[in-house]
């Protein structure tokens, strides 16, 4: 009888590892996310923080000293404006200080109720965190809660600022403006599809850009949210656009990337990436050009012509989602979904070289 | 070819149901394992059928018998079954088969109720690209994962006196253990090893599904509470449901086979 306790026990373990297997969908998955200071750069991905030296591509530190793979990083790194502390946010629903010296936490903020998909705003010594929980935290640097501003939906993308107001959007298709002290609404705006990325704010003109899931970018008032301008793009928009003053950036999931002009809303070129896959991330402006990454792991550098300047194809399986970074006259590219062997960040010059990469040590 | 096959279909059927319903996830869970259990009532029914021919077989004395005369030639005894399910007319296949093919059915639709919640910005990506093209997949996102108190997103709790409740998972169990003991066959054989084994579910399966409902999304909980009420309704439409069972002390009196004439 024994035996037959035991295959039934056998059986009951395979049904609870079989639906834990087709549970994955809910298990913790991410892609990682970069900052940059003069001496490192930041990589928030999988389940640590690393430093890696801008200079040798080695890795300085990294955070927390044990992980759980179920909690990873996703929120991109953001640096205090004194350079001193980087604050990020991790699936398990807790924003910490690090201290960029050595790594270690010296506050750890743990009232949101879900995980951390957005990087925070860290502007006037106030830090604005979006949390999945639909609620907008603003805390001092030192981790003291300030207010608490309780959105429609998820709030997945880092917040933007102009000193007077904090800017975001949720999955509920709406953009809030919120009065960076106080945390009250100042206005609402309903767009046409959920915000998965961060908003950008041209200050002086009272201009806010939006890229949207239901596949349009918008320029709103800052002023009271009514729209400017919009215009619609061959797909969705995951992360936000990006602006250099005179034009935006933007890439959508069939791989188009266009430039428009911030004033009017004009196209200004359009350069075709689809071969090689949808644009994820947003671009990065890196050494005064544009540098773009693919879903099927292609980096491209553009100049603000529209003229592609290096098509760089990274390993077989290896995607570009995170947006890449400027650290001097280096680009950085953090890909993910490679083999284990693989760099999760690569450095490259201005020619598209690798300079050095960075493959975590186990 | 399992994603092509069952994840992706029945990922769009289920948010077909979510957009034709005006957008209630929790209702549409609920829609879709009614349909599923419905499509494969036939399956179903064979297998209730075959479990109590089953139960009958190993309730008569010819069947005890004939494990007592040959219980020391393996060979024999499994000669003589075979004749006896010959005689009564029994296919053993019958109460299994069904039972083989549901089961990547149901772990579809757990799939599916899964990859549809996309909880997190990479599970949104896979969902997208799972969508089929007649969705315009802004229309979708985000989807209502709101239904009753309960965030079907999330593991659910129900917050009392300062306590955390966890009060789907206790229904999950309760309604897990109430399907277990009234549709389990009579039997008045105590070596029936079918009956010891369906004692012994009766008592972990509530367990582990308790657990999962804990442990996973609430709109995993939805799933197992409708797919108990629905077994239950199933072996009663076949007058199968035994609700004597649920009472302390209470043995309905079993069925007994017939060989054929």
């Amino acid at each position: 009888m024994k035996k037959k306790y035991l295959v039934l026990l056998g059986l009951l373990l395979s049904l609870a590892l079989a639906l834990s297997g087709c549970a994955a969908g809910l298990t913790a998955s991410s892609w990682p996310a970069l900052a940059t200071d003069a001496k490192n750069a930041y990589l928030a991905g999988g389940p640590y923080v690393y430093a890696v030296n801008l200079q040798t591509g080695a890795q300085a530190w990294r955070f927390p000293a044990s992980a759980s793979a179920a909690n990873p990083f996703y929120a991109t790194p953001v640096l205090t404006p004194d350079g001193t502390h980087l604050i990020v946010g991790g699936f398990d629903k807790k924003l910490y200080s690090l201290d960029v010296q050595t790594g270690l936490s010296n506050w750890q903020f743990t009232d949101a109720h879900d995980r951390y998909y957005g990087g925070v705003l860290v502007v006037n010594d106030m830090i604005y965190a979006p949390n999945a929980d639909y609620n907008l935290y603003a805390l001092s640097l030192k981790g003291q809660l300030q207010w608490t501003f309780p959105a429609d939906q998820s709030i997945w993308g880092a917040p933007v600022s102009d000193g007077a107001n904090v800017y975001f959007g949720t999955l509920g298709r709406k953009v809030y403006a919120v009065d960076a002290k106080t945390g009250k609404k100042v206005w609402m705006q309903v767009l046409d599809g959920a915000i998965l990325g961060s908003p950008i704010v041209l200050k002086g003109k009272n201009d806010l850009f939006v890229g949207t899931y239901g596949g349009t970018l918008y320029a709103l008032s800052t002023t009271d949210g009514k729209t400017l301008w919009s215009k619609p793009v061959s797909s969705w928009i995951w992360a936000g656009p990006v602006l250099d003053g005179t034009n935006l950036y933007v890439g959508d999931a069939n791989g188009k990337f266009v430039a428009y002009s911030a004033s009017a809303g004009a196209k200004v070129w359009k350069a075709d990436l689809s071969l090689n896959g949808a644009i994820i991330g947003s671009p990065c402006l890196c050494g005064g050009n544009i540098v773009v990454g693919t879903e099927a792991g292609t980096v491209y550098f553009i100049d603000p012509t529209g003229k592609i300047l290096q098509t760089i194809p990274l390993s077989t399986n290896m995607k570009v989602y995170a947006t890449p970074a400027a650290a001097g006259i280096l680009t950085l590219v953090a890909p993910t979904g490679g083999a284990s062997t693989d760099p999760v960040l690569l450095a490259l010059d201005a020619a598209g070289a690798t300079k050095w990469s960075f493959i975590p040590p186990k | 070819m399992w994603e092509t096959i069952i994840v992706t279909p029945f990922t769009n059927a289920l948010l077909y149901i979510y957009k034709l319903i005006g957008g209630n996830f929790g209702v549409a869970i609920i829609l879709f394992t009614i349909l599923i259990r419905l499509i494969t009532h036939p399956l179903m029914a064979s297998q209730i059928k075959g479990s109590t021919k089953m139960q009958e077989m190993q309730n008569s004395k010819e069947w005890q018998d004939i494990q007592k005369k040959y219980k020391d030639d393996k060979e024999k005894l499994a000669q003589e079954q075979m004749k006896y399910y010959k005689d009564i007319g029994y296919n053993p296949m019958s109460s299994c088969l069904p039972s083989i093919i549901q089961i990547p059915l149901i772990f579809g639709l757990y799939q599916s109720i899964m990859r549809a919640l996309a909880a997190s910005p990479a599970q949104l990506l896979i969902l997208t690209r799972t969508v089929y093209s007649f969705f315009h997949v802004g229309d979708l996102v985000p989807l209502n994962s709101s239904f009753l108190w309960m965030n079907l997103g999330q593991p659910e709790r129900v917050y009392m006196f300062g306590y955390a409740i966890p009060v789907l998972a206790v229904i999950v169990a309760i309604t897990t253990y109430v399907q277990s003991k009234v549709t389990m066959p009579a039997s008045t054989n105590p070596k029936d090893q079918g009956a010891m084994m369906g004692k012994m579910m009766a008592v972990y399966m509530p367990l582990l599904l308790g657990y999962f409902a804990l442990t996973f999304a609430s709109g995993l909980s939805v799933y197992f509470i409708t797919g108990n009420l629905i077994g239950i309704a199933q072996y009663a439409m076949l007058g199968k449901v035994n609700w004597r069972a649920l009472l302390p002390g209470q043995k309905p009196a079993p069925v007994l086979a017939t060989r054929k004439k």
